[in-house]
């Protein structure tokens, strides 16, 4: 059958945002590549039943599907959060910065410092206000798609991002006052 | 409006969600609240920082995992069961009538064949071709010795004696030389894996090796000719005995040698 170029064409384009999505529900880069081929062996046999242009809020619904499925299994063997990982990924981040307006070293130490507390942030936040603020901060979902991907009505999907968003801001302003030492 | 309102609907305006009549009485409120505006501000400054964070890199690797865990996993076709593997008709399925799938039958069957079949031919093909390699060999060392004789004797009553004690069989020793087959004398050598007799003969320059020992299986096997090396080779058996003689000569006056012994 020809399905599985076509699968691929589809599918594969969106990898990124499906292994992004993963990334942050289970919060661990091999646990995150693991979910990311489950999700696509099921789309595979799901395939099927996809009608439609926009392949991604399905996609990414079978990723968080997949994900928490993952996250369920793991359970028992207690919550394995992998903040350092996220840690790296922020400290090792290169921002592709415009040669004319480099920041100098103190600027840019400030901006890294910033970045880690909100990875920090995000990654400890509840997964219900977590995946939403991803989909919509990092992905740029509408809130029609969130609520195509989290299963939820648009107005649960407004109001768990009005609480993410301001639990966030809550976090980040505590993490912020007690490293304060250490940023002066 | 109330603070606690607009502090609820902050986040779908600034998602630009919000009916644009409650958008503008909301931004009629920022303009004059304080507080409201650094809770919005903050939000944006936030908004901002994720969005700068962007995805998570994808580990390169993952691709390529993707593709061949893909191709591993071929989606079902609609209306029709998975087609099983050719390896799945090798094995008994719990729910087959047989053990032995009916398609599979007759290729187990050629297969056991075949096993069988090589294994006969290469165990009787084997320690034969290790005999003419032996035999090849021995009379080769011999031309190569000074004398390819122990007992240089024309008389068969010296040599038959001579061999009791040295073997444990006494081949039968004739002399031939009416027929132009010079008898030499006789040696002892070494061939599959065992001490033989070596009657030497010749025929004008020719050196004609007659290699003797008990035939091991008894049963008798019908003359052969081999030519190995440009020597030929020809081996029968009689009275319970394998003769084995090699010559340079051709196979038809290594016959005549054989039928007269």
């Amino acid at each position: 059958m020809s399905s599985l170029p076509r699968f691929e064409q589809l599918a594969l384009k969106h990898l990124q945002a499906a292994y992004n999505l993963a990334f942050w529900l289970v919060r661990s880069r091999p646990d995150a590549e693991d979910v990311v081929q489950d999700a696509y062996l099921r789309a595979l046999r799901a395939f099927q039943n996809f009608h439609g242009d926009d392949m991604r809020p399905w996609l990414l619904a079978i990723v968080r599907h997949t994900a928490y499925r993952w996250l369920n299994n793991r359970r028992r063997a207690g919550n394995v959060i992998s903040i350092e990982e996220a840690y790296e990924a922020a400290a090792t981040r290169d921002p592709a910065e415009p040669a004319d307006q480099a920041p100098n070293a103190e600027a840019r130490l400030i901006g890294a410092v910033e970045q880690d507390y909100v990875v920090r942030a995000l990654a400890e936040l509840p997964p219900a206000f977590r995946e939403v603020v991803v989909l919509r901060e990092i992905e740029g979902l509408s809130y029609r798609d969130i609520a195509k991907v989290t299963g939820a009505p648009i107005g649960t999907v407004m109001s768990r991002l009005a609480r993410g968003r301001r639990d966030l801001r809550q976090a980040l302003i505590q993490l912020l006052a007690e490293d304060e030492p250490n940023a002066v | 409006m109330q603070c606690e309102r607009v502090r609820e609907l902050l986040s779908p305006y600034l998602d630009q969600a919000l009916p644009a009549q409650d958008r503008a009485v909301l931004a009629a409120h920022l303009e004059s609240c304080q507080g409201c505006a650094r809770l919005a501000a903050d939000l944006r400054r936030l908004a901002r920082s994720l969005s700068a964070l962007g995805r998570q890199a994808t580990p390169p690797s993952l691709m390529l995992r993707l593709r061949r865990a893909l191709a591993g996993a071929q989606p079902p076709v609609p209306g029709r069961s998975p087609r099983p593997s050719c390896w799945s008709s090798f094995w008994p399925r719990p729910r087959a009538a047989g053990w032995v799938p009916r398609r599979a039958a007759p290729i187990m069957a050629a297969c056991a064949l075949t096993a069988v079949a090589t294994w006969w031919l290469l165990s009787l093909a084997e320690p034969e071709a290790r005999l003419q390699h032996d035999v090849l060999a021995a009379h080769m060392r011999a031309l190569l010795q000074a004398s390819p004789t122990q007992v240089a004797s024309a008389d068969t009553h010296w040599i038959k004696p001579w061999f009791s004690g040295r073997v444990d069989f006494s081949p039968s020793v004739t002399d031939l030389s009416a027929e132009g087959f010079v008898l030499l004398g006789a040696r002892l050598d070494y061939v599959g894996d065992r001490r033989v007799g070596v009657l030497v003969y010749r025929r004008r320059q020719h050196s004609i090796d007659v290699f003797v020992w008990p035939n091991p299986s008894n049963k008798h096997r019908a003359e052969r000719v081999v030519v190995r090396k440009g020597y030929t080779l020809v081996t029968w058996t009689r009275h319970g005995l394998s003769y084995w003689a090699i010559s340079d000569l051709d196979a038809g006056e290594l016959n005549t040698l054989q039928r007269l012994l």
